[in-house]
């Protein structure tokens, strides 16, 4: 080992020296762990950011003092398609989250858990289009009249709620009450554009991660998709059908528009590549020009 | 045509004698290397940046409900806004790099040392204003990863007992990111920063030249002495023009067609896809990192058990950095003969790439 | 020396190109945008509107409504609602604009009064001249 030269024993010396201070310093804060506590510390606090919001309802419903019946649904509604677009318990039943005392209050508009027949009224509240159509068609009619028939839980389930997809549309669930060749024929019609509707959102996807802002396109599609959606409700097949082609231009529309934008991040790639060349020419240049001025 | 230009400058400032000084006559080491061009390249790319933003200015917004709609407005509707923007995102990225290279490269040659202390010290100044444009910068387009980018970086000083709250109050403007925020960046983005950093700029090319550029270690000089002013002047160097000028003129060339190259076959590399979603105070993003150049530090910030620990040691490091001509007094220039210091410069420089590479798998 | 004026010449060339390629952009970039051409406006009768009613148009590729509010006069608001965009509808009842979607909620001015929709609807530049509104 060469002899250390008394300068890098001097830095050496300050460095040790530092590093221990702040070990003695932090270690008075008392030992911790690791990652949790960074990312708690950073990102739970409140004014750090993520603005949690609080809620009552989970806090009984999620605890060992709730029915076990009642304890599943706080979790079951974290997985759903409304807990994504934060919609909670007080949305649809009403009560208020902030304040345990009053978190079922009827004077905080709270509405309970709604009877099988109240049910479409329930959804119904905001989803005011679907409901129009639902009660228009033989499933709302049916429950109206007999008491009996699909109601917007039967399909779609309560708390556990998924995007809808064509796929509700089976024979497991369809053929509870009557034969499935009629839902069937109700899947084939919304076929086509319900595919077309899913290429379009992929197509919508791709461009997003190419770096395009697709907002509008976006809400185009949302629009376009949720209307033929509220179509489907009144489950008419030759109404569906009827109307089809007006949505298929809509949609051919759009994907214009999707194919005008993809043409233009061509563009802007092919004329980036140019500049691009243009400047290695430069370098080449400048470079072989330096070489005829070596002395 | 040019010659005519040329002689009316002379009668009145004497161009040929200024040319002669300093093109010219100004020689440069024989066995001066590709290295000592980077300066020159963080100069031209710190120019490009600050065109390209000037002409954003002319299009962004700096308020929270338009800033967003603004950047999206230049990408998609202003002719060619989308060339503009990608160079100040492309180009800052590329000049970051090209600062910590020029950083490295002069350690690793020893220039720092006596008499070109202050000329270091400049230097580091330089590269946390850059760090400090970076930052201020990155909030401006008001995305989800701009908002949750800042966020987590301003919170960083609250590892400091007693004043760390109020710090991290002080940056944000407020108790969270917020408008309040976005002006205060986008202030010292535009006006603060600009004007300091042109400054030190200035004092650190005044240096440079007042003292006289640096011999590589690696030939067989003499140690020299300085007890009093004298000018490096490389008396048996080659002339600065053509040799070196042409030099760098051509690493700013390759710098502009990398840049290209990145905005023509990589446009998402340095905009994913939280970059072009609006921010949403109420939502943090699956996986929130900061951006590459800071991802050593935040990653050991994560491994550090202790939060104080952690940020103390990042600041201590820095001090280190800053003030290592005055730690480091010794005269040996040429690191290959001092195996100490080698080793340390490259394991710092592998812990580095190791940590940032964690940091982004993590 | 004929290959450095050659080079010479070359890197003239690809220079005047790179700085024609980046002031070209620079130009179109500062430009003042293009007056949106006027010929796009839409002209109706005032007659056509009755008061408390409404007329549903399409102005620029965009479904709009103008009402004939009863205190205010006219008005025209764009119909895609700026939750996710969806055709909001006219509640003659309630004086209001409901979105079927999600039952967003917005007055005759356009602001929002409940339900998810983060901003208010477009306001669509309506001008009355004598017996017409002119629209855009």
């Amino acid at each position: 080992m060469r002899h250390i030269n008394k300068y890098s024993a001097r830095l050496f010396f300050v460095f040790l020296l530092s590093l221990l201070a702040t070990f003695v310093f932090s270690s008075l804060e008392g030992a911790e762990k690791y990652k949790e506590i960074f990312e708690k510390e950073f990102l739970a606090e409140p004014w750090a950011g993520e603005q949690i919001e609080k809620s009552s309802c989970i806090e009984c419903h999620a605890s060992d003092i709730m029915k076990p019946e009642f304890r599943n649904i706080p979790d079951e509604w974290k997985t759903s398609w409304h807990y994504e677009n934060r919609v909670s318990c007080h949305d649809c039943h009403g009560g208020d989250p902030k304040d345990a005392a009053m978190a079922m209050s009827p004077q905080r508009d709270f509405a309970g858990a709604p009877k099988y027949s109240d049910v479409p009224e329930f959804c119904g509240k905001c989803h005011i289009g679907i409901l129009k159509n639902y009660l228009e068609s033989g499933h709302g009619k049916a429950l109206r009249s007999k008491g009996t028939g699909p109601n917007c839980v039967t399909c779609h389930g309560s708390h556990k709620i998924q995007k809808a997809s064509i796929d509700i549309i089976n024979e497991g669930l369809c053929s509870k009450c009557h034969s499935y060749e009629r839902a069937k024929t109700m899947k084939q019609a919304l076929f086509l554009t319900e595919k077309k509707i899913r290429e379009i959102e992929k197509d919508i996807k791709e461009l997003k991660a190419g770096g395009v802002f697709t907002e509008e396109k976006e809400k185009n599609l949302f629009s376009t998709h949720a209307e033929f959606r509220t179509l489907f409700h009144a489950v008419d097949v030759s109404m569906v059908k009827e109307r089809t082609d007006g949505f298929t231009d809509k949609l051919n529309l759009l994907e214009d528009k999707i194919q005008n934008t993809l043409n233009e991040l061509g563009f802007r790639k092919n004329f980036s590549a140019f500049l691009m060349f243009i400047f290695i020419g430069l370098g080449v240049g400048i470079f072989l020009l330096s070489k005829t001025y070596k002395s | 045509m040019l010659h005519r230009i040329k002689n009316w400058l002379e009668i009145r400032i004497g161009l040929n004698e200024i040319i002669k000084t300093q093109f010219k006559e100004y020689r440069v080491p024989r066995d001066i290397n590709i290295f000592y061009t980077l300066g020159f390249v963080a100069m031209a790319a710190f120019i490009m940046q600050a065109v390209t933003g000037f002409f954003l200015l002319v299009y962004y917004v700096p308020h929270s409900n338009h800033a967003f709609r603004s950047v999206q407005t230049i990408m998609t509707t202003v002719p060619y806004g989308w060339l503009f923007r990608m160079m100040h995102v492309v180009g800052s990225n590329l000049m970051v790099a090209v600062v910590f290279i020029h950083l490295s490269s002069v350690f690793f040659m020893g220039s720092y040392k006596k008499p070109r202390e202050m000329t270091w010290i400049a230097g580091w100044l330089m590269l946390l204003l850059v760090l400090t444009f970076c930052l201020s910068g990155y909030l401006l387009p008001w995305s989800q990863l701009s908002y949750w980018a800042t966020t987590i970086v301003t919170t960083m000083p609250t590892a400091f007992p007693y004043f760390g709250d109020s710090a991290a109050y002080i940056m944000r403007g407020g108790e969270y990111v917020s408008g309040i925020t976005l002006n205060r960046f986008f202030a010292i983005h535009v006006a603060f920063l600009p004007l300091l950093f042109v400054s030190i700029l200035g004092v650190h090319i005044f240096l440079v030249r007042r003292i006289g550029i640096s011999s590589p270690p690696f030939g067989e000089n003499a140690e020299m002495e300085w007890t009093e002013y004298r000018h490096e002047s490389h008396s048996d160097g080659v002339p600065f023009y053509p040799h070196f000028v042409f030099r760098e003129i051509f690493m700013v060339m390759i710098f502009v067609a990398i840049m290209f190259f990145i905005i023509a076959f990589m446009p998402t590399l340095f905009l994913p896809e939280d970059a072009n979603t609006p921010a949403d105070p109420f939502r943090t993003p699956a996986h929130i990192k900061p951006e590459w150049y800071f991802l050593a530090p935040y990653q050991m910030l994560k491994l550090i058990p202790n939060k104080f620990l952690g940020v103390a040691m990042q600041i201590i490091i820095v001090a280190v950095f800053i003030l290592w001509p005055f730690l480091d007094t010794k005269k040996e220039r040429n690191i290959l003969k001092r195996r100490l210091l080698l080793s340390a410069f490259l394991i710092s420089v592998a812990v580095w790439i190791i940590l940032a590479i964690w940091g982004r798998y993590s | 020396m004929k290959r450095r004026g050659f080079l010479k010449l070359l890197l003239a060339v690809f220079g005047t190109t790179a700085l024609a390629s980046l002031t070209y952009p620079l130009a179109r970039f500062l430009a003042p945008p293009v007056e949106k051409a006027k010929g796009k406006q839409i002209s109706i009768k005032r007659s056509e509107i009755l008061s408390g009613g409404t007329m549903s148009i399409v102005f620029n590729n965009t479904p709009v409504i103008i009402i004939n509010r009863q205190d205010k006069g006219f008005i025209a608001l764009s119909r895609v609602c700026t939750h996710l965009g969806c055709i909001v509808e006219y509640d003659k009842g309630k004086k209001r604009l409901l979105c079927p979607c999600h039952a967003g909620v917005f007055d005759l001015e356009g602001n929002v009064i409940s339900g998810p929709p983060p901003k208010p609807l477009p306001k669509i530049p309506l001008r009355v001249e004598g017996e017409n509104i002119v629209i855009g």
